[in-house]
């Protein structure tokens, strides 16, 4: 198996570095995402089999699907960021964490326990009802002290470094780090009804309100899961591949590029609503002009693993990687399509949506995720994985997983649109809307089938985490000779 | 930079090292660049095709501007109005939507100016009415009545047979669905002793052959038609029920309140029964439509219901 040379950068101990508390968001990243997906299965399966509420209001479909979307991108995606971003920032800038371990660990404490907060206050049906940023404004505040704490922590440890200049995978954290402090503070900006109440107004209304839940909705996908996810890529990818990055010109590039494009785009997902027309065209022009510059992080990833292509055969971490790299690239093509007018007329209310998420989300974001993990595990930990057979089992699982789920999507999205907009010789809608419905159970059961394959590749990732941390030690070890990963 | 050029096969690196990592600077790929060009030159034709770019109070209309659009919408008062303005999403939806409507127009109006009768044995209209009656019936009606109308026992009335509790006739099925209708039955168990209410439901089961206690059911019969229980005088002393009223036929083995012949057995048959006629029944709601739908349609509707669900009568 792929032997990481670390003998190079034999320089991470726990006397210099704090590996604590990126053990510890490292851990909660596995809890959450196994949460997280499990209550993702759980929903698919009761839009596939309603009787699966059973009437109780808890678990219906509504409460669950935020429980479901914070535990996978703010429990998951969101420790997986911190844990990988605190690993990265201290070993590209030779320094400990800034603030001292008592920051950091309020970032780690704060952060769980508004995510287990918002979750268990969805389930009682407390929301402010915005798409992502359903957490009450009590929580919002959490969440931004924690924000705060994490923005200080991030600068002052960049500006304690050792290093002349500041390693790429740093300005695609720190980007998000700053863009997810400004989307969370406008999109939240809200009176409460009274000061002892959950409840609370937004600042905005209408379409205004609207247009800031998207400029945040978009945003967070831009930042926190495509900015911030990149970061680790530009990371996790040289270093697993024991290859030069492919394009420090290109880096730049279309790392300016994306961060000044993203912002403009979010509109698009209000075509086709009260929007004002010359609004969603903007949006949808600043979206295709994304294509290349997104395509741009593909490219520099991939490309870095030339000379070294056979590492694809030999090494699932590496081949998690640049799957995970595959997917961004082909829905970063998808998204720009769909945010064009008459595209989105067809797609715009279906599941055509939801595969394109997912596509992003399990493809992507997951897979990346999954390969940093499994190269950052061992070195926490002093040790190599308890199982290589089974990250490669992992790796199958996962991408069939993705692959089932989005065909279903594509599938029954498109039949969706079509059946919606079809009428016959009368000028009678030819479909009720429960026919289209029907229409999509087989989809449903597919989706869901694509869920448990990606569910139980996630626990199987568990138990071998779990394996692999009982058998490594978090002593400091003066060489870090981890031969196997 | 240039030097770059010559240098793609054996690129340097930049000369740092992070934690191990160096990095290459290979120019840009040419197909990358061109695609990104490409992206600006079709964000640029969009933006002279479209509504675009806010200036002032205004914004530019885009060249598919040059030719209008005319709609007819309803305004918030209700008042149908004529539009022609740019091009614009919303218009373009709006005018699609005229075009089908006009479509139905045409036989929307021979529905309107015929009679039931005429619009049952027109064949082609029949066609229409199918066509229009299965999306109307299943967006509005089907959430109670199910999708094929067979309705659902303890919620909502089977609209495919022949027995209908507020009449089946043409009139009858169009003033349920223009007016809506309310079912009503009162509780007895303030009025009855339960032994009593065991009498009246062996009745009840009796009248549509199910088993019963055929001792306790005489006695049931005479509770029936007493002034005491007074059950005659919305069932009818033949226990056959009144569409005015919409009371139940008690005779015809339709059940939709207690769900006889869901359960087996004796006992658990008669438990159902026992139940209405202990708790009444308040949920026989059947909604307004008039205002919700056009005249039209429920004038499409009660011929729908009437002739393609079930026979009416």
């Amino acid at each position: 198996m792929a032997t990481a040379s670390v003998s190079t950068a034999g320089v991470g101990t726990s006397e210099q570095y704090n590996y604590d508390i990126i053990r510890k968001f490292t851990i909660m990243t596995l809890i959450w995402g196994a949460i997280g997906m499990f209550v993702g299965v759980y929903i698919a399966s009761e839009l596939a089999f309603p009787f699966l509420n059973f009437d109780t209001p808890y678990i219906t479909f509504g409460r669950l699907r935020p429980v479901h979307t914070s535990g996978v991108i703010f429990g998951f995606g969101g420790s997986a960021l911190f844990a990988t971003s605190y690993y990265v920032v201290q070993r590209t800038c030779q320094t400990r964490l800034f603030g001292g371990d008592g920051l950091a660990n309020f970032t780690f404490w704060g952060w769980q326990a508004a995510i287990a907060l918002s979750a268990l206050g969805y389930m009682f049906g407390y929301t402010q009802a915005r798409e992502y940023a359903e957490m009450v404004w009590p929580i919002d505040l959490l969440v931004l002290l924690v924000w705060v704490s994490y923005l200080a922590i991030y600068v002052g440890t960049l500006l304690n470094r050792k290093q002349p200049h500041i390693y790429v995978a740093n300005w695609f954290y720190l980007a998000f780090i700053l863009a997810t402090a400004l989307l969370h503070i406008f999109n939240n900006l809200q009176v409460p009804v009274k000061l002892f109440s959950l409840e609370s107004y937004s600042l905005f209304s209408g379409t205004q309100d609207a247009m800031t839940q998207w400029w945040y909705g978009h945003n967070a996908v831009g930042f926190f899961l495509t900015a911030a996810f990149l970061g680790m890529m530009y990371y996790f990818v040289p270093k697993q591949a024991g290859r030069p990055v492919y394009s420090y010109r290109l880096s730049i590039l279309h790392f300016w590029a994306l961060i000044f494009l993203y912002m403009w785009a979010g509109a698009h997902h209000l075509h086709w609503t009260a929007l004002p027309d010359w609004t969603g065209t903007l949006a949808a022009t600043f979206s295709i002009m994304l294509l290349l510059p997104s395509w741009g992080g593909m490219i520099n990833g991939i490309m870095t693993l030339s000379g070294a292509w056979d590492k694809l055969r030999t090494d699932p971490v590496i081949r998690f990687l640049i799957v995970a790299l595959s997917f961004y690239g082909m829905s970063t093509f998808e998204g720009p399509m769909m945010s064009l007018k008459d595209v989105n007329a067809l797609s715009h209310y279906t599941d055509w949506t939801v595969g394109h998420v997912h596509s992003g989300a399990l493809g992507w974001v997951a897979m990346i995720t999954f390969g940093s993990l499994y190269h950052m595990v061992p070195r926490l930990w002093n040790t190599p994985m308890y199982s290589v057979r089974l990250v490669n089992v992992h790796f199958w699982l996962a991408t069939i997983g993705v692959l089932l789920y989005i065909t279903a999507m594509w599938i029954s999205g498109i039949m969706q649109g079509l059946m919606w907009r079809a009428f016959d010789d009368f000028g009678n809608l030819q479909y009720s809307f429960v026919e289209s419905v029907a229409a999509a159970h087989p989809f449903y059961v597919m989706r869901a089938v694509g869920g448990i394959f990606f569910l139980t590749g996630m626990i199987l990732m568990c138990y071998n985490m779990y394996k692999t941390i009982r058998q490594g030690s978090t002593a400091a070890h003066a060489d870090l000779n981890v031969a196997a990963a | 930079m240039s030097q770059d050029k010559a240098t793609t096969t054996a690129p340097k690196t930049m000369g740092h090292s992070w934690d191990g990592i160096e990095e290459y600077n290979n120019p840009l790929p040419t197909w990358w660049i061109w695609g990104f060009y490409i992206t600006f030159i079709f964000t640029v034709v969009y933006w002279l095709l479209y509504p675009a770019w806010p200036i002032g109070g205004n914004y530019t209309k885009g060249l598919t501007g040059l030719h209008t659009i005319t709609y007819t919408a309803k305004t918030v008062d209700g008042k149908e109005v004529e539009k022609t303005t740019h091009w614009n999403m919303r218009s373009k939806f709006l005018h699609e939507m005229n075009e089908m409507e006009a479509i139905q127009k045409q036989w929307f109006d021979k529905v309107a100016s015929m009679s039931y009768d005429d619009v049952a044995k027109d064949a082609e209209l029949m066609q229409f009415v199918n066509s229009a009656g299965k999306t109307l019936f299943s967006d509005n009606c089907a959430p109670c009545h199910q999708a094929g109308g067979q309705g659902k026992i303890g919620f909502a009335p089977n609209l495919t047979d022949d027995h209908w509790q507020f009449g089946g006739t043409y009139d009858e099925i169009h003033q349920t669905i223009e007016h809506g209708r309310r079912g009503f039955m009162p509780a007895f168990k303030e009025v009855l002793e339960d032994q009593q209410i065991t009498q009246l439901a062996n009745y009840v089961l009796s009248l549509s052959g199910e088993p019963h206690d055929a001792s306790l059911a005489t006695v049931g019969a005479q509770l029936f038609k007493s002034e005491e229980a007074g059950c005659y005088y919305c069932h009818g002393a033949d226990a056959k029920g009144n569409t005015q009223m919409g009371s139940a036929n008690l005779t015809d083995k339709i059940w939709l309140w207690a769900d006889v012949d869901g359960k087996a057995g004796q006992e658990a048959k008669l438990a159902e029964v026992k139940r209405v006629i202990t708790s009444g029944l308040d949920r026989g709601v059947m909604p307004t439509w008039g205002g919700r739908l056009k005249p039209e349609q429920i004038k499409l509707l009660t011929v729908y219901v009437h002739d393609s669900l079930g026979g009416g009568r």
